[in-house]
């Protein structure tokens, strides 16, 4: 017996040539994109230790072979839900052969079954794949060091044309926040799911909470924050201190998958002008936290009102 | 001679047209008999979630997931939609005040039967008319070895123009102002009514003050299937009384799981003032001010 046949990406490939191919170099595959991340928290001498130690033991045991999305669920922490559909290969079944990993935050918020909305795309029957492409799953053929770099990822704006609205006030509020508030700022329902104290004692902590503040990856741009579970003792057990915590925030944009076309935000603009709700505050930022993380902080004006 | 004929038989014809809405009027529970039967004259509405329905639904449903119906707001679960969120999901789904609406859940536990219920009474709320859920389920539909479908249905949207029921619902204040007057209707398991049990999220045991006990489980054989009007009434009226014209607030836990009896009280037996209290026990019993027993 073969414990994970399709961990051998070429007996796949004796068929599927081109899809094999592409998904060993993709970031499903590699997870380089999780280990790129955190490394640059610490020393060049701690990322040798984290790549021998932490990622090829930990992080990379959890990498996608074809049969973790299209048999079974992958095994995490020695738990696994089963297969799909007895042993047959399923192409497509986004309840499972996505929700088997994105279950945990994104799949679950997207249904409202976490949170307690669901997505407005859900309410009209769309699925996983109707936003992401096959290229999305098994890459299209470029390592990429992480998601952000691939150019060809949905965007609201692919379906939604700026301009078009039928209501003015929807028309202004878009071209007024165009260049400084993400679509999901504004019309993400509320809570979704944040973990806290990631490998602190052994495990995370998980709740409901809603972040508003400037994207660290666009400064220029206030929008959803989920709280990266990645905290200074995260590593000690192998000996890494994280020489650079400082060096990233404890927060990073995340596109909320609870999109609806109303919200407290978009009824009114006092939510967030006036009573700053869901900003983040020096009152509210996660304690002993990256220093990097007040530069988050937003405070957005009142709007002037017109004599 | 031959006119008067005619006349008669353009007569039967209208009653024989409009017998199968007649015949649903009041009768808030339909079997998968007669929506088998008359599937081509109602709209199907599957709550179940989407990847569910994809798999097998009753061939010509729509489907919008309950999640969509009863939504989070602040702490309280199981809430209504704003009414504009409200009419938009509705004319999304050419629903209109005039359609006639069978919804459609799972139903291997109260939670996922009173989806049904919830989504029922939540269209009678926005002025649909004519509204039932399906006695047992899809399981029932499914035992039975009918028809099943995996072509999505697309509805064709219409605006919604329909007339929202106000007084089928009950806020905090409405409740503390009909405590001794109206029946509180405690739609919990005895338990959980005797404040022997609670759930997580509501903050103490207890119960209503002077609130009497309907148990959601009393409408349901043994098979999931809804039990008769006489053996419904039998139930009800020693509990809320014979009075048609008496005011009833039911409540539960989260405003869900009462609306079976909301349901089986105002659109089966009758009653004609019969409240949803949305907070339910939820915000009721989170409140040191709100009046409660034991």
């Amino acid at each position: 017996m073969v414990k994970r046949p399709s961990d051998d990406l070429a007996l796949c490939g004796e068929c599927h040539q081109e899809i094999a191919a592409n998904y060993k170099k993709s970031l499903h595959y590699t997870t380089i994109g999780q280990r790129n991340r955190v490394v640059k928290r610490m020393s060049a001498e701690e990322t040798k230790v984290f790549d021998e130690k932490v990622f090829e033991k930990s992080c990379r045991s959890c990498h996608a072979t074809c049969g973790d999305c299209h048999v079974k669920s992958p095994s995490i922490g020695g738990v696994s839900v089963g297969l799909i559909d007895k042993h047959k290969f399923v192409r497509k079944n986004e309840g499972k052969t996505c929700a088997f990993c994105h279950g945990g935050r994104v799949y679950p918020e997207y249904t409202g079954e976490y949170g307690g909305n669901a997505d407005i795309h859900y309410q009209k029957g769309m699925m996983c794949m109707d936003c992401h492409t096959m290229d999305e799953m098994h890459g299209d053929g470029k390592a990429y060091a992480q998601k952000e770099e691939v150019r060809d990822r949905p965007r609201c704006t692919d379906c939604h044309e700026p301009g078009r609205e039928t209501k003015l006030t929807a028309r202004v509020a878009h071209l007024k926040h165009s260049q400084t508030a993400s679509c999901f700022a504004c019309h993400s329902a509320g809570e979704y799911r944040n973990c806290y104290g990631c490998h602190l004692g052994g495990g995370s902590e998980a709740k409901p909470g809603f972040f508003l503040g400037t994207s660290p990856r666009n400064r220029k741009e206030i929008t959803t924050l989920r709280i990266i579970p990645t905290v200074r003792e995260s590593f000690k057990p192998a000996g890494i201190q994280q020489a650079n915590f400082d060096t990233l925030p404890n927060y990073w944009d995340a596109p909320i998958h609870n999109i609806r076309k109303r919200t407290d935000r978009t009824r009114n603009c006092d939510t967030c002008h006036e009573d700053r709700k869901g900003f983040l505050t020096m009152e509210t930022l996660l304690k002993n936290s990256s220093r990097t993380n007040l530069e988050l902080i937003h405070k957005p004006k009142p709007i002037p009102i017109s004599k | 001679m031959i006119k008067a004929k005619m006349k008669v038989m353009v007569g039967l014809l209208a009653v024989l047209l409009i017998l199968p809405a007649a015949a649903f009027a009041g009768e808030p529970f339909v079997t998968t008999e007669w929506l088998q039967a008359n599937l081509s004259k109602v709209t199907v509405l599957d709550v179940r979630k989407v990847e569910e329905y994809n798999a097998g639904h009753i061939p010509g449903a729509i489907n919008v997931f309950y999640g969509v119906w009863g939504i989070k707001k602040g702490v309280l679960l199981n809430e209504l939609p704003a009414d504009d969120d409200l009419k938009d999901i509705l004319s999304a789904n050419g629903i209109e005040p005039t359609t006639t609406v069978v919804v459609v859940s799972k139903n291997e536990t109260m939670p996922f039967r009173t989806d049904a219920t919830r989504v029922a009474w939540t269209l009678r709320y926005a002025g649909v008319e004519n509204v039932a859920v399906l006695s047992g389920g899809i399981e029932k539909w499914e035992a039975e070895k009918r028809a099943l479908s995996k072509d999505a249905v697309k509805p064709k949207a219409k605006a919604y123009k329909g007339k929202f029921n106000k007084q089928y619902i009950a806020n905090k204040a409405t409740v503390m102002g009909a405590l001794g007057k109206a029946v509180l209707a405690d739609v919990r398991a005895p338990e959980f009514y005797k404040g022997e049990k609670k759930l997580d999220f509501v903050e103490k045991t207890g119960r209503i003050k002077g609130a009497v006990n309907l148990p959601p489980g009393a409408l349901y054989n043994a098979d999931g299937t809804y039990k008769n009007k006489a053996e419904i009434e039998a139930i009800a009226k020693p509990v809320v009384g014979a009075d048609l014209n008496k005011e009833i607030i039911v409540y539960c836990d989260t405003g869900k799981v009462c609306t079976n009896w909301w349901l089986a009280l105002y659109d089966l037996l009758g009653y004609k003032d019969v409240k949803v209290y949305d907070g339910s026990s939820m915000e009721w019993l989170a409140d040191p001010s709100a009046p409660s027993e034991p």
